[in-house]
């Protein structure tokens, strides 16, 4: 059974302390093509900060920054 | 003392003048509470994430103020939802006192937001470019073309010149000969 190199937290690697609701850029990258937070054990991101990107996310979602979901009928 | 941060959104079909107008009115409002402004500040016209009131597009205003008493801070609430412009509000807590900002610098931050937000956007300004680069590359030819057009022109009328001197000077000559041979028979 082949065993993943565990992925190391985003903020820590690039010294980010804060994470601001307005940088959609990077809570992009937390998020699925459906809009939904990606879990810890996939991102990596560390407990502290975690918590702090989904108070970010639920943020953005609420002043339509980002999608609560992507579910479009365009497509 | 408080710092908070709110960002509003403004109905997208209003022009600067009656965006003025409702940023002047939540200033006002906001003096009225005892609350002060350190920024107030245009950030610019973004698609939004969903349709708020069948608006696919906002205008968002980003607002930070600080106050010492948190007792108008529900009021202050009230007021922007209750006022028709502001489709959405959302106020936040800042921990430490936010910079000043200057008015150049929310000018390239609107830019760099806009550039980040939508990549279909970039791709039509690149397309822009290329659509004007092209037609000044056109008109640059235009010119050339123009000008080799005139030196076509010159050419031809020298060497209409050149033929009508040579017929001439034909002319003169047989004219010459003719006479010669008059003088001659005579």
């Amino acid at each position: 059974m082949a065993f993943q190199s565990r992925r190391k937290c985003y903020f820590k690697e690039n010294s980010i302390t804060e994470v601001d609701y307005k940088d959609v850029k990077l809570l992009r990258r937390f998020v699925n093509d459906q809009g939904k937070i990606m879990p810890r054990r996939v991102t990596g991101t560390s407990s502290k900060m975690h918590r702090k990107l989904v108070r970010a996310i639920k943020q953005a979602r609420n002043i339509a920054l980002m999608p609560y979901t992507n579910i479009s009928t365009e497509s | 003392m408080r710092y908070y941060e709110s960002l509003y959104i403004v109905n997208p079909s209003y022009e600067q003048d009656r965006l003025d107008e409702v940023m002047k009115t939540v200033s006002d409002k906001m003096g009225e509470y005892g609350f002060s402004i350190i920024n107030h500040r245009l950030w610019g016209k973004k698609r939004l994430a969903y349709a708020i009131q069948k608006h696919k597009y906002g205008t968002f205003i980003l607002l930070h103020y600080e106050t010492e008493t948190i007792e108008n801070l529900d009021r202050f609430q009230r007021f922007m939802i209750l006022e028709k412009p502001i489709l959405r509000n959302q106020t936040v807590v800042l921990d430490t006192r936010p910079e000043v900002q200057k008015e150049d610098e929310t000018v390239d931050e609107s830019k760099d937001s806009v550039d980040s937000q939508d990549s279909n956007s970039e791709k039509k300004d690149k397309q822009k470019a290329k659509e004007e680069a092209k037609e000044v590359v056109a008109e640059e030819s235009g010119e050339t073309e123009d000008e080799v057009v005139e030196e076509k022109a010159s050419t031809e009328e020298e060497s209409v010149e050149k033929e009508i001197l040579e017929t001439v000077e034909e002319t003169v000559e047989e004219t010459v000969e003719v006479e010669e041979k008059e003088e001659v028979q005579e």
